[in-house]
């Protein structure tokens, strides 16, 4: 089938993309072989145990598995250390089609044996007849036995299934696509029952022939096997990879699966829940086999009911996966989906107290039934997906012990508990009524562990998923704030440029920096030294090159504490002031720039008085952006609200803008209404309102942010990008600060509806005929638009979670895109999901489309 | 100063000329010319600085900026043909830490495309 129709097929049951449509069918056809050949085994084995052993005698079967289980976990591990993954689930499923064979050998020679009885005559004599009885000659061994096969057969086949599909799928895809696996199996399940009911009913077969099915479909299961494994070999050799990863890592121990799951709390809570889950089940199926006994005294009949059991399970499993499981997951998450399978049967439990004898079977069929109902689906899924976030490596180790080890050593303890109360609690004696409540009584407590050990994985789920996900680049501020001293570097410079216009101005720039620096001797050379003497090929050879200073012996004067006062009382004198306030009356009226700088700069120096800050305010409208820039330095020591309007105007000079930010930051929160007036007068130059976000993101107070989100609320278009920048910076320095989730939100979907405006409007270019495909400036305007819709996101959400989910989706790996997508899948709602979703995933732009659509009718 | 940009490899190059400072600059500063680049999609940028003389602190502000715009939406801005007296001087100020400064600008074009 053309790769197009087989994804159409696929898609009915899953997400299938088109790349992953064969590996997908193949797969999931194994998994339908698999439970198929099962589904025929388990009521042979079921009708096999029942009918040969005792109520009391049931849980041995249960408990030689849970003994003898590591054992073959061993060899299995041993196996693998030892051959390549495709030959050892080939291997494996050989050695189980020969097995079949024996068995199969062994129950018809069993059964067809034939034995010399004496018969007497009506006339008295006796005389000896061949009869073929079905007897089994070693007793229930071989039952017992063969129940222990079928547990390995299933426990091996189900991991060897899992281990392939996280061979071929990163988690993202296995997400999608487990659903389509699960209904592979369910399939399989419903069609090896009926199976096996139509041909005990029909009596066309005995039950020990229905082995002879099993190894045809084996067969068919290794056909599916290899070709999954030959297909990516080709798509390696095709991509020029030489060896799997993970399966050229795969060398592990049986003890080093083991302690994969000790070495890390979410694999011991994840295998925690499932043994209490199976404990439960376990108990609920010894509930389920008292209730069927008492109630079908005939073999027969209880085979057949089994059988119809069974199958009935597997068809409301398949309506209720198709129709809910993907519907509880897409709504409510994994965390609620989690607990759907305990609630649910924790209720049923319950109910044990208040159930009548004679609605023993009812009770019993719901309760064992939405059990196994859960099992095949919703458990099954959250379970593997709740591996999601777990390395490759170390989940193929772990899965090995949790699927092989604990899933049977905690059947094997429900077994052990129905045992001991058994005998303690002389269930001999005992009507059905009170076992059931009894065993009831575990059951109840298990549940509320599993419900305990589930909320207690899934706190765990997060963290385990941000594990593996790094930031990929810092913000530009952060990384310059965490190595550059801004202002120092600014002061630096202009010390370095005042240097060649005024020997006032240097100096002042020089003291200026010694005051509030503490200064590297490296940074005092430089300061020091002329600036044509900047001639050395590196540092050793130009501070070796004994050229002139500027002054001798400057470095040591400007750092001595005493001048430093001596400058300063200086300023303090009231002749002082009145010679300097002449002083800058005659500069500010100089027409030469480096007079006014030197004025400009003098002021911030100075002590504050009325007649400085006059002429800093005239400094302030000067037209030369240089002594401007002074001027605003000055203007942030003094901080006088008059100055404010002044300096607002210099937010719109691009040569000025930058100073007067960081002058209106040092003003502090106080001019914050004074900056929220500007920021939404439309009057105003734009260039001024563009550079007011900034200022109010640095004070970092709720009032700025609750100034912002009202701005951004405004949905006024030329602000929006520096607004959302400025509440993206408020959030990174401020995680106290609070944002209300009713105002942010509808800015949020109102982003992802430009987004989507912007490709449906690309769309339907490609549908007059035009190419399907966005634009550079549509693409930008997305990539922008995309940008912007996360930055607003970390007001809601944990910013690192949603920053480090942003940068792997742009530019990670294809694994740490799939975890992000799987950390939004966790952290966003239901509708937020449904159409970011379309926005985020690598789809083809036409499928991108298509989603957006869909995700449009849904809302 | 002069500004000319080119584009080679999806890399928007800045060719700059004369002096990076507050009085010798127009208008349109290099970080709006940059933004507008981003603006428009690109996400790599060079600046060839070996026709630049001499920068200030408006000069060294433009630069910062132009590298926070870039950085913050995922780009790269990079540094090529700086003088040694300004690399000097970036290094005593740490600016090294921060910019990716290249000698040649060959070089620098090779290394957008690492990782």
């Amino acid at each position: 089938m053309a790769n197009g129709r087989l994804e159409r097929f696929l898609n009915r049951f899953a997400d299938v993309r088109g790349h992953e449509a064969h590996a997908a069918l193949y797969l999931s056809g194994f998994f339908f072989l698999i439970t198929f050949t099962f589904y025929i085994i388990k009521p042979v084995k079921e009708s096999f145990l029942i009918g040969f052993a005792s109520a009391a005698s049931w849980p041995y079967a249960d408990l030689a598995t849970a003994l003898l289980i590591g054992f073959v976990v061993a060899l299995n591990t041993r196996l693998l250390n030892r051959l390549p993954r495709r030959t050892y689930i080939s291997a494996t499923i050989l050695f189980f089609i020969g097995s079949l064979l024996v068995f199969w050998y062994a129950f018809d020679v069993h059964q067809k044996s034939l034995v010399s009885t004496p018969v007497a005559d009506s006339s008295g004599g006796i005389f000896f007849v061949w009869l073929p009885l079905a007897i089994f000659k070693a007793g229930t061994i071989p039952v017992f036995v063969f129940s222990f096969w079928t547990d390995v057969f299933i426990a091996l086949s189900v991991t060897q299934f899992w281990i392939a599909v996280n061979d071929v799928f990163d988690p993202y895809q296995g997400k999608r696509l487990v659903g389509l696996f699960v209904t592979g199996g369910l399939f399989g399940g419903i069609a090896g029952s009926s199976l096996a009911a139509l041909m005990v009913v029909a009596k066309l077969i005995s039950a020990g022939n229905l082995l002879l099915l099993c190894p045809v479909l084996l067969v068919f299961a290794l056909m599916m096997v290899n070709l999954v494994y030959a297909e990516q070999k080709q798509l390696r050799e095709n991509a020029g990879a030489e060896v799997d990863p993970v399966q050229a890592g795969a060398r592990v121990g049986y003890w080093e699966s083991f302690l994969a799951v000790k070495r890390s709390r979410y694999l011991l809570l994840l295998a925690a829940t499932l043994a209490s889950a199976m404990v439960a089940g376990s108990l609920i199926n010894f509930q389920f086999k008292f209730v069927v006994k008492s109630v079908f005294a005939d073999t027969n009949d209880r085979t057949f009911f089994v059988s119809v059991f069974f199958l009935g399970i597997l068809v409301l499993s398949t309506v209720f996966h198709l129709a809910t499981t993907g519907r509880i997951l897409r709504s409510f998450g994994i965390r609620w989906a989690l607990l759907v399978a305990p609630a649910l049967l924790l209720v049923g439990s319950l109910s044990v107290f208040l159930v009548s004898l004679g609605g023993l079977l009812a009770w019993v069929l719901i309760v064992r039934g939405g059990d196994k109902l859960f099992d095949n689906t919703i458990s099954q899924s959250v379970r593997e997906l709740l591996y999601i976030p777990v390395p490759a490596d170390i989940k193929y180790k772990a899965k090995i012990f949790i699927d092989m080890f604990v899933n049977k050593f905690a059947t094997g303890l429900g077994a052990g508990l129905y045992w001991g109360l058994y005998r303690l609690s002389g269930f001999d004696y005992k009507g059905d009524v009170a076992i059931l409540r009894e065993i009831g009584v575990l059951v109840i407590v298990f549940l509320v562990l599993w419900i305990g050990l589930t909320r207690a994985a899934y706190a765990e789920y997060p963290a385990v998923l941000k594990k593996d996900l790094r930031r990929i680049t810092i913000d530009g501020d952060k990384a310059v704030q965490q190595h550059v001293d801004v202002d120092l570097t600014r002061d630096v410079f202009d010390a370095l440029q005042s240097r060649e216009r005024s020997t006032t101005l240097y100096l002042m720039n020089v003291f200026d920096l010694v005051r509030k620096n503490n200064l590297t001797p490296e940074l005092k050379e430089v300061l020091g030294i002329k600036q044509d003497e900047f001639r050395a090929r590196s540092m050793d050879r130009l501070f070796d090159a004994g050229g002139e200073v500027f002054f001798h012996g400057l470095d040591e004067a400007i750092a001595d504490k005493d001048l430093a006062s001596e400058i300063d009382l200086i300023f303090l004198l009231p002749s002082y002031q009145e010679i300097m306030v002449k002083r800058l009356a005659e500069d500010a009226g100089s027409a030469s720039e480096v007079d006014r700088m030197d004025a400009a700069k003098l002021i911030g120096l100075m002590v504050r008085s009325p007649d400085s800050l006059r002429f800093l305010e005239r400094f302030l409208q000067d037209p030369s952006p240089e002594v401007v820039a002074y001027a605003l330095r000055s203007a942030a020591v003094h901080q006088r609200v008059e100055h404010v309007p002044l300096i607002l105007r210099q937010l719109g000079n691009p040569l000025t803008v930058l100073e007067a930010q960081g002058t209106l930051t040092n003003y502090g929160p106080g001019i914050e209404d004074q900056l929220r007036s500007v920021l939404g007068d439309q009057s105003e130059a734009l260039e001024v309102r563009r550079a007011i976000p900034v200022v109010l993101a640095r004070f970092g107070t709720q009032r700025s942010a609750d100034i912002l989100l009202d701005e951004l609320t405004r949905r006024r278009g030329d602000l929006e990008q520096e607004v959302i920048d400025a509440l993206y910076k408020l959030r990174a320095d401020r995680p106290e600060v609070r944002f209300r989730e009713k105002q942010v939100r509808p800015e949020l979907l109102y982003l992802i509806e430009k987004s989507y405006e912007i490709c449906l409007s690309a769309s339907g270019v490609a549908a007059g005929g035009g190419a399907a495909v966005l634009t550079s400036e549509a693409k930008a305007a997305l990539d922008l638009n995309v940008r912007r819709i996360f930055d607003l996101m970390t007001l809601l959400h944990p910013p690192e979670d949603i920053v480090k989910a942003y940068q792997n989706i742009l530019k990670g790996t294809r694994r740490s895109g799939d975890y992000s997508l799987s950390l939004l899948d966790d952290l966003l709602d239901r509708e937020l999901k449904a159409l970011l979703f379309p926005l985020i995933e690598d789809l083809p732009f036409e499928e991108r489309v298509l989603r957006m659509k869909k995700a449009v009718r849904l809302k | 100063m002069l500004i000319k940009t080119r584009e080679t490899n999806n890399v928007v190059i800045f060719d700059i000329e004369g002096e990076i400072r507050r009085s010798e600059s127009m208008q349109t500063t290099l970080h709006n010319q940059v933004k507008s680049h981003l603006d428009r999609g690109k996400r790599n940028i060079l600046l060839n600085l070996e026709g630049v003389e001499f920068i200030d602190s408006f000069g060294v502000g433009e630069i910062l900026a132009s590298y926070i715009s870039t950085q913050n939406l995922g780009g790269k801005l990079k540094l090529c043909r700086i003088s040694k007296k300004l690399f000097l001087i970036f290094q005593i100020t740490m600016l090294t830490k921060v910019l990716d400064i290249q000698e040649d600008c060959e070089g620098a074009l090779e290394s957008f495309d690492k990782p």
